[in-house]
C-alpha cells in the first residue's frame, strides 16, 4: 500500500486498518457467497421463480461485472445525506445481516460490489420527499440505508432506472425509531422490456409508523424480497404494490411481516395488472412470533388479469404461535368485471381506454392506502 | 329522425327467448314511457338496444336516426346519441368520476383533441348543483360507496354532461326518495328538447307524474301490448297488471 508522503502516521494507521476491514469483508462476502447455496427448485422461496434462469443469469451478471452508474441522483437530502463508500463498515455490517427470502448467495455478490449508494440520517421532519436515482445502462448494485429519529416525519422516493437492459441490484435498510413516521416510495423501471431489477429491502420498526409502495414496469423480470420487522408494540407497518405487467414481464415478489413482539399492527396490499404472457408470483407470510399477542396483522394479494395467457402464482401466508392475535389473508385474482367494462363502454368511453381506466383504477388503491 | 325498433327478439345469450317481437318507433322530442309487469322484458330491451354482451338478438332491428344500432359495438351507440340510466348503476373502484366524465367526453372529440378543463369542471360543478350533488362526489370513485339515489343521481349527471339524442332511463325512479325523484324528474324536464327523446321505463306512476310523457307502453311477455296516453299510467295504477292476462284469456 502506497500513502501520500505529508500524511501523519496516524491517518496512515487508519487508512491501512481501513483497507485491511475491507479486504477482509470481500473476502468474508466470497466465503458468504461459496458456502449459500444458490437459489434452486428445491427452495420454497423460489417457488415459481425458474432460479435456473434468473438466479443463474443474476450471479453470473454480479460475479463478472463491476458497478456501473449512468446515474446517481440525490435531491432534497441536505444534511441527512451521507454518500456511501466502501470503507463504511458499521454499514455493511448492517447489510451482511440483512435477512433475505431464499437469497442470501446473492446478496453475498451484493456485498462484493458494496459501496455506492447513499445512507440518509433523517433527523427533521422533511418539508419535500428526499429523491434518489440510480439508473443503469449495464450493471450496479447501491445501497440505500435509511435512519429516521424519535419523532421525526419523513418521506422518501427511491428510483431504479434500467437502460436498455440494464440490471440494478439493490438494497435497502430501513429503520424507523419510535415515534417516527416513513412514507418509502420504490418504483423500478425500463425503457424496454429488456430492464431487471432486484430490490431487498428489510424495514425494522422500533415504534414508528411506516408506509412503503413499490411500483415497477417496463422491465422485463424483477425479484422483491421484502422482510418488515416489528421490534416494539404500537408500530404500524403498511406494505404496498401496485404493478402493470405486459409483454414477458416476470414480477417474482416475496414478503415476510415478523411480529417479534405483540401490540403492532402490519397490513400489506399487492396489486397487480397483467397482460399479454405476463408472469406475477406473490409469496406472503406473516409470522408471529411466541408470545407476541394482541398482534394485528393482513396480506391480501390482488390481480387483474387482462389476457388469458398471463399467469398468476399466489401463495400467502400465515405462521402465528402466539395467542390472542387477529391475522388473516387473501388472494383474488380474476379478469376484468364485464359490468364495469360495459358501464364505461356505454358512455361512449372506447375499448382500449375503458381497460386503462378500470386497469389504473385497479390499482389506484395501493396508491391511495399508502397516501393515507 | 328517430328511434326505430321493427320486430325485436332477442334473448340471454344461449338462454330462454325474452323479447318476441318488439315494434316500437320513437320520434325525436318525445317522451315515451314503458310499464309493464316484472319479469316482462323492459330492462332487457334497455340492455339490447345498448349492446350488453348477455344478450344476443334473435331477429329483428333497430335504427338511430337511420343508422344500424346493431352493427355498432357498445361504445360507438353511445357516441352515436344513445345513453342508458342504468337500474343498477355499476362501481368503478378507483376511477374518479371527473375522470370517467372526461373520458366520455374526450371520446366525442376529433382525435388529438382535448377536454377543456376549466369549463369541463364549470359545467360538472353546475350540473352537480342543479341535482343537489356534493362538489367533492367529482373525486370519488365512480358510484364507490354511493347510495342508490346517490348513484342514480350520479347516472343523470351523465346523462346532463353526455346531451344525448336517445336516453334510455331504466327504472331510475327505483331507490330514490320524493325529494331526489322531484331533482331528478326536474333535471329530465330540463333536458326535453325537440332535438332529443325519452324512453322512460319504470314500475310506478310518480315519475310519470313528474316527466309527463307523451306516449305510454305496456311490455307484457316481451311484446308490446298496449299503446295509449296518460289514461294507460291512470289505468295501470288503478287494476294493475291483470287485465293483461285478462286479455290473455
Amino acid at each position: 500500500m502506497d500513502f501520500p508522503q505529508n500524511m501523519s502516521m496516524e491517518d496512515a494507521f487508519a487508512l491501512a486498518e481501513a483497507e485491511a476491514k475491507l479486504n477482509a469483508a470481500l473476502q468474508e462476502s466470497k466465503e458468504r457467497f461459496d458456502k449459500a447455496e444458490m437459489p434452486n427448485r428445491l427452495n420454497e422461496d423460489w417457488r415459481f421463480g425458474r432460479p435456473h434462469v434468473y438466479a443463474k443469469e443474476w450471479a453470473a451478471l454480479f460475479t463478472h461485472n463491476e458497478n456501473s452508474f449512468e446515474q446517481i441522483r440525490l435531491e432534497n437530502g441536505g444534511e441527512a445525506a451521507a454518500r456511501l463508500t466502501a470503507e463504511d463498515d458499521d454499514l455493511r455490517q448492517t447489510e451482511m445481516l440483512m435477512p433475505t427470502i431464499g437469497s442470501d448467495a446473492l446478496l453475498a455478490l451484493h456485498l462484493k460490489s458494496f459501496g455506492d449508494g447513499y445512507a440518509l440520517y433523517i433527523e427533521e421532519d422533511t418539508k419535500e420527499p428526499i429523491r434518489l436515482g440510480y439508473v443503469t445502462r449495464s450493471v450496479c448494485a447501491p445501497a440505500t440505508f435509511i435512519m429516521v429519529a424519535p419523532g421525526v416525519k419523513a418521506e422518501v422516493d427511491i428510483n431504479y432506472g434500467c437502460l436498455e437492459s440494464g440490471a440494478i441490484f439493490a438494497t435497502c435498510n430501513v429503520q424507523v425509531a419510535e415515534g417516527a413516521e416513513l412514507r418509502l416510495r420504490t418504483h423500478g423501471h425500463g425503457e424496454s422490456t429488456g430492464g431487471r431489477c432486484m430490490l431487498i429491502t428489510n424495514i425494522q420498526n422500533m415504534g414508528g409508523k411506516v408506509a412503503h409502495l413499490t411500483s415497477y414496469e417496463g422491465l422485463r423480470w424483477v425479484r422483491e424480497e421484502t422482510v418488515a420487522e416489528i421490534y416494539a408494540a404500537g408500530s404500524e407497518t403498511k406494505l404496498f404494490s401496485a404493478n402493470k405487467l405486459g409483454g414477458d414481464a416476470v414480477l417474482d415478489q416475496h414478503t415476510k411481516q415478523i411480529h417479534h413482539v405483540g401490540g403492532a399492527t402490519s397490513d400489506l396490499l399487492y396489486k397487480n395488472v397483467l397482460d399479454d404472457n405476463a408472469t406475477a408470483t406473490f409469496a406472503g407470510n406473516i409470522y408471529v412470533a411466541p408470545g407476541a399477542h394482541n398482534t394485528d396483522a393482513y396480506q391480501s394479494n390482488r390481480n387483474l388479469m387482462l389476457s388469458e395467457d398471463a399467469t398468476v402464482n399466489s401463495l400467502p401466508g400465515l405462521e402465528i404461535l402466539a395467542d390472542k392475535v387477529r391475522c388473516s389473508h387473501g388472494s383474488a385474482s380474476g379478469p376484468m368485471d364485464e359490468e364495469q367494462l360495459f358501464y364505461l363502454l356505454s358512455r361512449g368511453i372506447p375499448k382500449y381506454e375503458a381497460h386503462q381506466l378500470i386497469a389504473e383504477g385497479f390499482l389506484h388503491e395501493a396508491e391511495e392506502k399508502f397516501r393515507s | 329522425m328517430s328511434l326505430v325498433i321493427k320486430n325485436l327478439h332477442a334473448r340471454v345469450k344461449d338462454g330462454a327467448p325474452i323479447l318476441n317481437g318488439i315494434n316500437l318507433e320513437i320520434p325525436k322530442g318525445e317522451v315515451h314511457a314503458i310499464m309493464g309487469p316484472n319479469g316482462s322484458g323492459k330492462s332487457t330491451l334497455s340492455k339490447v338496444l345498448c349492446g350488453h354482451p348477455d344478450y344476443e338478438v334473435t331477429a329483428g332491428s333497430a335504427e338511430l336516426d337511420g343508422q344500424d344500432l346493431f352493427a355498432m359495438s357498445v361504445d360507438e351507440r353511445s357516441r352515436a346519441g344513445l345513453f342508458l340510466a342504468f337500474q343498477y348503476p355499476v362501481e368503478v373502484p378507483g376511477v374518479t368520476n371527473a375522470n370517467f366524465m372526461r373520458a366520455a367526453l374526450k371520446a366525442r372529440l376529433p382525435e388529438g383533441e382535448e377536454v377543456d378543463a376549466v369549463s369541463f369542471y364549470k359545467e360538472l360543478r353546475g350540473k352537480m348543483k342543479q341535482l343537489g350533488m356534493d362538489p367533492k362526489f367529482t373525486s370519488r370513485a365512480v358510484n364507490e360507496g354511493f347510495s342508490g339515489g346517490e348513484k342514480k343521481r350520479n347516472d343523470i349527471l351523465q346523462m346532463m354532461m353526455l346531451n344525448p339524442s336517445y336516453a334510455i332511463l331504466d327504472e331510475t325512479d327505483s331507490g330514490l326518495d320524493v325529494d331526489a325523484l322531484r331533482i331528478v324528474s326536474d333535471g329530465v324536464n330540463a333536458m326535453r328538447a325537440p332535438f332529443r327523446s325519452f324512453l322512460v321505463i319504470t314500475h310506478y306512476k310518480r315519475l310519470l307524474d313528474y316527466i309527463c310523457p307523451d306516449v305510454v307502453h305496456v311490455l307484457y311477455q316481451g311484446q308490446i301490448v298496449r299503446t295509449g296516453g296518460f289514461e294507460l299510467v291512470d289505468h295501470i295504477e288503478q287494476h294493475g297488471f291483470d287485465f293483461l292476462k285478462t286479455t290473455e284469456e
